[in-house]
């Protein structure tokens, strides 16, 4: 359980699935997000079995995690990052929900998925989706132990390059532009370049200004970051100092890229 | 013609006038949202210090002197945005929301946080326990600058 614990930290799921701005239960859903396909409402995915994730199968969750589809046979919209989580290892996912499974349920009435989804661009995403079900890494995994061990943590715990990779035009993450900064992204905020271009990413970072930015949010400038990336810090904050040194470690191998800058 | 020509200049008068008074306000908001800059970098570099003494590259009357600093800082920090100030520093990356005056009550509340927690900072850094620094600097850049960085500061959309 406790292992399940670290990684939902890690992951932030309770960033999320908490209404936090209203007080809601860690975990009960209820947060609204603005997405292309409408605004939506977070799930509650505490153990109740009415309005959350109770009684549900390991083969549920794992199709939910992987695959982007609930119980009932219907499908999320890909804000909910389960292509990143496609590359969850068996061990980590059952902890997961052993973790899950042992929050105390909420009931929190559901709220009605949106019916005027934008059609066009869930289209076009469950284009994007299928040609590219894992959308983790299109890279080789590292050879180096801890460096390889960041590649599972940006890539998939992470689910880094949600943010930080650019999308092509139909939506999903550009292989050539891997974590390469990406403008209007989640929520319509653009992310910087994390690959290691002197000039337009964090090439001239060292690994202890890495290591910063995940424990406490501050820039190698002494700045501190605000908005989307703060949310992000209270779950690099809760890593041990190992996997921040992991993380920072595998952004160091990544092939630097040059941000490309908007018309 | 007579008449037109004393129309003519004091229609040029006005002008240049106008030109005077609009000029006078420009260079008045640059030089704030230069002062606003040089503030905000003033207080990054003394976060800089204080993290130098925790990474062991500073000594302690460093960070000390940072975190007064720190604490003087935080208290010129309405002075640097004056009604009619919006806008960010065309070298900067980073803009004030317009919050920043529509909620000046709200905006003032976490400056006096910040404030706070600076001098929680600088009494730890004067303890010299390094645990208790990281504390209060973890405590001090993420709630306090970056509480404030979250809710009053927007990225310019290049």
């Amino acid at each position: 359980m406790a292992r399940g614990a670290y990684l939902a930290a890690a992951a932030g799921c309770d960033q999320c699935h908490t209404d936090t701005k209203n007080g809601g239960a860690g975990y009960a859903g209820g947060r609204p997000m603005m997405t292309e396909f409408g605004t939506i409402s977070t799930p509650n995915i505490t153990p109740d079995a009415a309005t959350g994730i109770g009684g549900w199968s390991e083969t549920d969750f794992a199709r939910a995690m992987r695959w982007g589809i609930a119980r009932d046979g219907s499908h999320y919209v890909p804000t909910f990052p389960f292509s990143y989580f496609a590359g969850l290892n068996d061990r980590d996912l059952a902890d997961l929900k052993v973790f899950l499974d042992s929050l105390a349920p909420v009931s929190r009435p559901k709220i009605a998925a949106p019916q005027s989804l934008a059609l066009l661009a869930r289209a076009r995403a469950a284009i994007g989706a299928a040609i590219m079900t894992n959308f983790a890494s299109p890279l080789p995994a590292p050879s180096d132990p801890m460096a390889a061990r960041g590649a599972y943590l940006v890539a998939t715990v992470g689910h880094c390059g949600d943010c930080h990779t650019p999308l092509t035009w139909l939506g999903a993450p550009d292989p050539g532009r891997y974590l390469a900064g990406s403008h209007g992204g989640l929520e319509g905020k653009s992310a910087p370049n994390i690959t290691p271009d002197s000039k337009t990413g964090i090439g001239d970072w060292s690994t202890r200004d890495i290591v910063a930015l995940l424990k406490d949010g501050e820039t190698p400038d002494g700045d501190f970051v605000g908005a989307s990336m703060a949310e992000i810090v209270r779950n690099t904050a809760r890593l041990t100092e190992d996997d921040r040194r992991a993380i920072a470690a595998y952004l160091k191998t990544l092939p630097a890229k040059s941000f490309i800058k908007k018309k | 013609m007579r008449l037109s020509i004393k129309l003519l200049a004091f229609g040029a008068m006005l002008a240049i006038g106008a030109v005077n008074t609009t000029s006078a306000l420009a260079v008045d908001k640059d030089q704030v949202i230069k002062d606003r800059q040089a503030l905000m970098k003033e207080q990054g570099g003394d976060m800089g210090s204080v993290k130098g003494y925790l990474d062991g590259t500073a000594d302690q009357a460093k960070a000390t002197a940072a975190a007064t600093d720190l604490i003087e800082t935080m208290k010129k920090i309405p002075d640097v945005f004056p009604p009619g100030t919006e806008g960010a520093n065309p070298e900067g990356k980073y803009a004030p929301k317009p919050e920043v005056w529509s909620d000046s009550k709200g905006f003032l509340a976490v400056r006096d946080t910040a404030a706070d927690k600076a001098e929680a900072l600088l009494a730890a850094v004067k303890g010299g326990d390094k645990e208790k620094i990281q504390t209060a600097f973890s405590d001090l850049g993420k709630n306090g600058c970056g509480g404030c960085h979250g809710k009053f500061r927007e990225e310019i959309k290049k």
